[in-house]
């Protein structure tokens, strides 16, 4: 998903909640209808056509069912198992592996080339308009480019390492759990990494240039610089960031389903991989629909978690 | 920019590494577009051709011929066009709710926006499986519309949100002394400052339909129906895949956002990152 959302309003969030309520008098109560009334039509279609399938699909977690004829209740049976199923454990554990590498990357190369653009490096403009490429492929696209070159006998990537001499034999690269993975997270790198950097170009655009000046006076150098001066001015947009993005790649599903299917031998099988093949090839909707709550908890308990431990850079 | 530039000079390694980083990012798209100009020879030659000897647009022509190709870019354009004009009006009017005025429940409103962010999307196909077939949408396009202005809606409100917060509220209160009601302070005042914002926020919605797989792989089975990413995706099970014409496809498919890049860019980064910087 490339979809960014307004990053400052996930702070604001989660400080609305608790703004003490004030009196009020008929002029606010007015103010309020009128919110309301702007504000009706969203939450009615959110309630009927995200609120109402999410409480329908954790209904359906409780049931052993096909969404026909079967529909036998079994409490939290599918979540013991799916918990203590080995299958489905692996699939997390390839899913968290996978969304970090995935976003490590990002920010690796994202943060590395914004800070390149951010200097006054020629042919400035020319470089940023290659570097944000990617992030104008759909998925699907990047999926199939790199199935091509990946590929055994006629892929590119195969008939330049022997040109260079570095393999002697054509690799099957998608049919080697090890290197299957590896590409997953490379296409998904690829993808993915000029958000990150068109965020990051924006944010170190931000920082103002005296706090660069004051860093060098004090003998600063490049490196320096970039750990006290730029990296800190970086930190909250980085912070929002990395959220959304674990989130994202924690149930992605499109670039791995077309490139391998989940394989070899569940290498790369992700967990809404997982999720949708017990689902809609073992049609066990139930199982499947306790899985994806599973997942829900988890990305949840992962923005907690996240927004506890790292510091807000905001004072 | 160059005025603003953050770090003074730039280091003489900046040029190998931005060079290897372009380099890595230009070889699968140009391998994408040799590809879809070659012939059936040349595809499956060995060694590969790096640029086909003939360059041919046969590969762009066929795709129309031997699939329905037609029918999946109007699938896609009727599905993603609906849902994104239907978020936005939605996502406006909220947006500009949550920015101006307090009410009992915004705060669990925003939350839920929020939290929405957080459903992987194969937990929701599970249910809309059923609710559509229940309704008899599956396979249809009023179904997928459905389903896309379920993950649109969200973060289009955030979106609006967060562009509407950047209007100073002074000129809604300029506008109600000038004896506007809310409505015609909203319409004639606001909006139209808005609207940059709006392009943007329709643009990541059509976006993310554009680029939507799983539920349209899901929710619809019949050729009259798929969007483009089903229909170039189930190309490549087949078993001789044609990659100049799967490659031509995915061509076809990328136009429309680079189009929206090249034309809108400086709307589309500027909400992108306005909100997150000027925190």
């Amino acid at each position: 998903m490339d979809v960014p959302v307004a990053a400052s309003g996930v702070r604001d969030a989660t400080r609305t909640g608790t703004r003490p309520r004030r009196r009020r008098s008929p002029v606010a109560a007015a103010r309020e209808r009128i919110g309301l009334t702007f504000v009706s039509p969203s939450v009615l279609v959110m309630l009927l056509l995200v609120a109402y399938p999410l409480g329908y699909g954790i209904y359906i977690s409780l049931f052993d069912t096909n969404l026909l004829n079967r529909w036998d209740f079994v409490g939290l049976k599918f979540f013991n198992e799916s918990l203590a199923d080995p299958g489905f454990r692996r699939s997390l554990v390839v899913t968290v592996v996978y969304a970090l590498l995935v976003i490590s990357g990002h920010v690796l190369v994202g943060v590395t080339l914004a800070v390149m653009l951010a200097s006054d490096v020629k042919f400035n403009t020319v470089f940023r308009a290659i570097l944000i490429l990617p992030w104008l492929f759909p998925e699907v696209v990047v999926a199939l480019i790199f199935r091509w070159i990946f590929d055994p006998i006629f892929g590119i990537l195969n008939h330049a390492l022997s040109m260079l001499g570095m393999i002697s034999s054509q690799v099957a690269w998608l049919d080697d759990p090890i290197w299957a993975f590896v590409a997953v997270v490379f296409a998904a790198i690829w993808k993915g990494y000029p958000l990150v950097m068109l965020l990051s170009l924006a944010g170190l655009q931000s920082i103002p240039k005296d706090r660069y000046e004051a860093a060098a006076l004090d003998g600063a150098g490049r490196l320096l610089q970039f750990r006290y001066v730029s990296l800190p001015g970086l930190a909250p947009i980085l912070g929002v960031a990395v959220i959304l993005e674990f989130v994202w790649w924690f149930k992605h599903f499109t670039i791995v389903w077309l490139m391998t299917k989940g394989g070899p031998v569940d290498a790369t099988n992700v967990v809404s991989i997982d999720i949708y093949r017990t689902a809609f090839q073992s049609f066990d909707f139930g199982r499947a629909a306790a899985m994806a709550v599973i997942v829900l908890f988890i990305c949840v308990a992962f923005a907690i978690v996240y927004r506890r431990t790292v510091p807000d850079e905001e004072a | 920019m160059r005025s603003r530039s953050s770090v003074g000079g730039a280091h003489p390694i900046y040029y190998p590494v931005l060079l290897l980083a372009c380099a890595i990012v230009l070889v699968p798209v140009a391998w994408m577009i040799s590809t879809s100009l070659k012939n059936e020879t040349e595809l499956f030659s060995d060694p590969p051709l790096l640029w086909p000897d003939s360059p041919t647009l046969g590969a762009f022509v066929r795709v129309f011929e031997d699939y329905p190709f037609a029918d999946y870019v109007t699938n896609s354009l009727v599905v993603v066009l609906s849902a994104t004009a239907i978020s936005l009006t939605f996502s406006t009017l909220a947006g500009y709710g949550l920015s101006r005025f307090r009410f009992r429940g915004r705060g669990a409103f925003l939350a839920f926006l929020l939290l929405s962010q957080m459903f992987p999307s194969v937990m929701l196909v599970i249910p809309y499986f059923k609710i559509l077939k229940t309704a008899g949408l599956l396979d249809s396009h009023l179904g997928l519309i459905i389903t896309y202005i379920s993950f649109t809606i969200p973060f289009c409100t955030w979106m609006m949100y967060g562009y509407f917060r950047s209007i100073p509220k002074e000129l809604d209160e300029a506008a109600a002394i000038d004896g506007c009601g809310a409505a015609r302070t909203f319409f004639t005042v606001i909006l139209p400052l808005a609207l940059p914002g709006m392009v943007a926020t329709a643009v990541y919605a059509f976006i993310t339909g554009w680029n939507e797989y799983l539920f349209a792989l899901i929710l619809t089975n019949s050729e009259s129906q798929k969007t483009l990413p089903v229909g170039i995706g189930q190309l490549i099970g087949q078993y001789k895949i044609e990659w100049n014409e799967l490659m031509a496809a995915s061509i076809y498919s990328t136009i429309p956002l680079m189009l929206f890049f090249l034309f809108l860019q400086r709307y589309l980064i500027s909400s992108l990152t306005a909100g997150a910087v000027k925190n």
